[in-house]
């Protein structure tokens, strides 16, 4: 794998051995509608992308019971997920920036699914953006919010990340987080875009199964969650649907989740392949038959806890040796798609269990 | 102010549209000047004697469509006013009251003509040592959703001006301002309203084929020009179907003082189309705006209009089932369990707006008790469908994510006879002036 800069790829001067001409003069990053072809035929998975890019950070800041850093990079297609159906988004000549604000629950370190980010740009006190950006999933970033934004010129901006009340069930300290506020200034300059990294991913290795490594992001927190066998609780197992991976695990008492404490508490935290990427927005149910006869079939609700994640759970009347678990997902995760992630998570079976 | 020579350059259509954002005298004028002035009949000589009670009974006023629609007046007016004095005097009283029927008798009441109505905010009524009675709910304005923050409309008044000719709301402004003297051929009273209140600012807006897609070279809406001629609003749909209107007589109060008069809830809210004309699809678009069952089904053609008077909610199914199963759940759809014998609590009477240089909508709604606009904005926040299925807070949860309610205000529309500075408690307070 070549590094490389943007600069260099959208000159045409193509992937190897160039990084001796980084700082080229005379060329102008006007968008980035110059991607490289996508892959073609893509599997029905995740699969790796053309290239990989790095971000920048334009701040970080602390408001009640959260952190937010606002990164940014250049602008990037992406599709956005309505049910099982995802339309693409191209980059426009008029997007400047590809901008991201992450926000992060300070005690756990847990990047929040079920707040939608508000974010407002100013220039002079002038309001230029106003928007409400995408649930994202890449797969250097894992689950994020993002948009690209078009500002009218070079220079410094005011950006204003606003979240209002959690609106999934949270748990533990989670649960007391309320609004909060950040504020950022982002210098928009091209010349600073055209030094992120852009890396091609080998033409023999793009659209094959797989998933780039997620981005090292120093002092930011990172959406994957632990391997199967580190889940708090008993683990039943795992399995995959729509190339997600399921594991579904109990705790004896589900008092912390709403339930009664002599239930236990049946947890599935799906997560992606590979980078094992949380995988918020998605409507879980299950069913647990015993001996034949069906004992529970209910939802599984989208929860937020210290000790699970992002999850979807449910208090049980009773789980036993040898129930068989249906876990059926209702709709697949309702974030939009970077590259690499846009044909998995969709048509996602139902994973059988033996506890 | 509108350069005259410019406007010479430009058709008719065009520069109509923009004399109502642009307002004031020489916008009147060049108005007037530029085209054959438009023929409105005048209004009777004692609009008092002539007119409803109800300020908003406008339905009787306005043709309905092919399909049964009530028509919406395509340009509006809102004056944002503060009252300068102490308290009302009955003096203040009869020359607001003057004031407003000088345009009355200058326009008649229809589409052609004007539709106007006065209301009062909370702040206005605080200045009394009586409070508003029982019968009348109006609490200061507040954020209605977890993640908005809007800021209170904490003006005194509001005048609603509308028609279908944009010289009339415009001359009806300059009229109560005391800027002109005759209008539509009718002498105006030397007393303004201005004598009582000052203008602290003028929101403006249309609505109606043709006029969003003229208006759309705004911050807010791509430059692809997505919005198509015959969308009545920004957001490309119909509206406004008979079928998910209620009459006016449910957002009447029934009793008190205030009887025949309504609640006016108002939010100034700025549209994000970027997002919805180029990251979604013409089928997310209808999926979000009236529900997945008639993106999949194509029961949406174009606008809507093929929907008639009705835009069929009952086939998109229950929200918590679907946006459980499809991942999505219309705005429309969220709406359905408000209704009352079929038929929505709040009679909408919104428009969009290019003010502040951004697609905006000026959401306006009458309804009995402001209690009713917050049940009904409880329902699109869909927050329950939200915690149960793959719905997010904002993504794929009707049209939120669009949305960013910057302001909100409620108000009072008294009964006609107490639209001019009416005290809180009309049946307290001693020798109050009924102008009727």
């Amino acid at each position: 794998m070549s590094r490389n800069s943007r600069r260099e790829f959208l000159a045409g001067l193509g992937a190897a051995g160039v990084a001796g001409l980084a700082g080229c003069a005379g060329f102008s990053l006007e968008s980035g509608t110059q991607e490289p072809p996508l892959v073609e035929n893509p599997p029905n998975a995740v699969y790796y992308p053309t290239h990989t890019e790095g971000m920048l950070m334009a701040g970080m800041a602390s408001d009640g019971a959260y952190n937010c850093a606002l990164t940014y990079s250049y602008p990037h297609r992406f599709w956005t997920v309505t049910g099982t159906t995802t339309n693409k988004v191209e980059v426009s000549d008029d997007d400047s920036l590809h901008l991201m604000p992450i926000v992060w629950h300070a005690e756990t370190g847990i990047v929040v699914p079920d707040v939608n980010p508000r974010m407002t740009v100013r220039r002079d006190g002038e309001q230029v953006v106003e928007i409400s950006p995408w649930p994202m999933l890449s797969q250097q970033m894992g689950f994020h919010f993002g948009d690209n934004v078009q500002l009218p010129e070079q220079g410094k901006y005011d950006v204003t990340v606003s979240v209002g009340e959690p609106g999934s069930r949270r748990t533990g300290s989670l649960a007391g987080a309320g609004e909060a506020a950040f504020e950022f200034t982002v210098d928009y300059q091209r010349s600073a875009l055209q030094e992120i990294s852009y890396t091609d991913v080998p033409d023999a290795k793009q659209g094959t199964l797989g998933a780039v490594p997620p981005m090292g992001m120093e002092m930011m927190p990172s959406t994957t969650v632990p391997e199967p066998e580190q889940l708090p609780g008993t683990l039943v197992g795992t399995g995959q649907s729509g190339d997600a991976v399921l594991a579904a695990t109990w705790l004896e008492s589900a008092a912390a989740y709403g339930g009664e404490d002599g239930e236990p508490y049946l947890a599935v935290s799906p997560r992606t392949p590979y980078n094992r990427f949380t995988l918020p927005l998605m409507a879980l149910s299950t069913t647990v038959t015993r001996d034949g006869e069906p004992v529970y079939d209910d939802v599984l609700t989208a929860t937020v806890s210290p000790e699970l994640n992002t999850h979807y759970g449910a208090a049980l009347p009773s789980l036993e040796s040898g129930d068989e678990l249906t876990i059926t997902v209702d709709a697949p995760p309702q974030a939009s798609r970077h590259e690499g992630y846009e044909t998995a998570f969709l048509g996602m079976e139902p994973v059988e269990l033996t506890v | 102010m509108v350069n005259m020579d410019d406007s010479q350059g430009i058709d008719r259509r065009a520069f109509v549209k923009a004399a109502v954002a642009i307002g004031g005298t020489a916008a009147l004028s060049a108005c007037l000047d530029h085209g054959a002035s438009v023929d409105v009949p005048r209004g009777p000589e004692d609009p008092d004697a002539a007119f409803p009670e109800r300020q908003y009974a406008w339905n009787a006023f306005l043709p309905t469509d092919e399909a049964g629609n009530n028509h919406h007046p395509r340009h509006r007016v809102l004056l944002a006013l503060e009252y300068d004095g102490d308290t009302p005097t009955d003096a203040e009283r009869e020359t607001v009251a003057e004031a407003l029927r000088g345009v009355e008798r200058a326009y008649e009441r229809s589409a052609d003509g004007l539709l106007m109505t006065v209301s009062y905010s909370p702040y206005y009524f605080a200045r009394f040592d009586d409070s508003l009675p029982e019968s009348v709910d109006l609490p200061e304005p507040k954020p209605l959703a977890s993640f908005e923050d809007p800021n209170p409309d904490d003006v005194d008044a509001l005048i609603h001006l509308a028609s279908d000719n944009a010289e009339v709301v415009l001359g009806a402004e300059e009229a109560l301002k005391g800027e002109v003297e005759e209008l539509n051929g009718v002498s105006q009273p030397s007393d303004s309203l201005l004598s009582a209140f000052s203008v602290r600012e003028r929101r403006t807006g249309f609505i109606g084929e043709g006029l969003p897609a003229e208006n759309q070279d705004v911050d807010g809406v791509p430059d692809s020009e997505p919005v198509s001629e015959d969308a009545p609003l920004y957001m490309g749909f119909e509206s406004g179907f008979a079928g998910n209107q209620p009459g006016e007589d449910r957002v009447t109060i029934p009793d008190g003082p205030f009887a025949d008069g309504t609640t006016q809830q108002l939010s100034f809210i700025q549209l994000n189309l970027q997002q919805w004309y180029e990251q979604d699809s013409r089928d997310q678009r209808v999926s979000k705006m009236f529900c997945p069952h008639h993106a999949a089904t194509d029961t949406v053609e174009g606008t809507g209009e093929n929907l008639g008077d009705d835009p069929q909610m009952d086939g998109c199914g229950d929200p918590a089932e679907t946006g459980r199963t499809t991942g999505v759940v219309g705005h429309g759809q969220k709406m359905v369990d408000v209704r009352e014998d079929d038929a929505p609590i709040i009679l909408r009477r919104d428009f969009d707006s290019t003010d502040g240089g951004r697609a905006s909508t000026h959401f306006l709604s009458l309804q009995r008790e402001i209690a009713d606009f917050v049940t009904t904005r409880d329902a699109m926040n869909g927050e329950a469908v939200s915690q149960n299925s793959a719905v997010g807070q904002r993504t794929n949860n009707g049209i939120l994510q669009y949305l960013n309610v910057v302001r909100r205000g409620n108000f009072l529309l008294p009964p006609r006879s107490l639209r001019a500075l009416p005290p809180a408690n009309p049946e307290q307070a001693e020798e109050v002036v009924r102008v009727a």
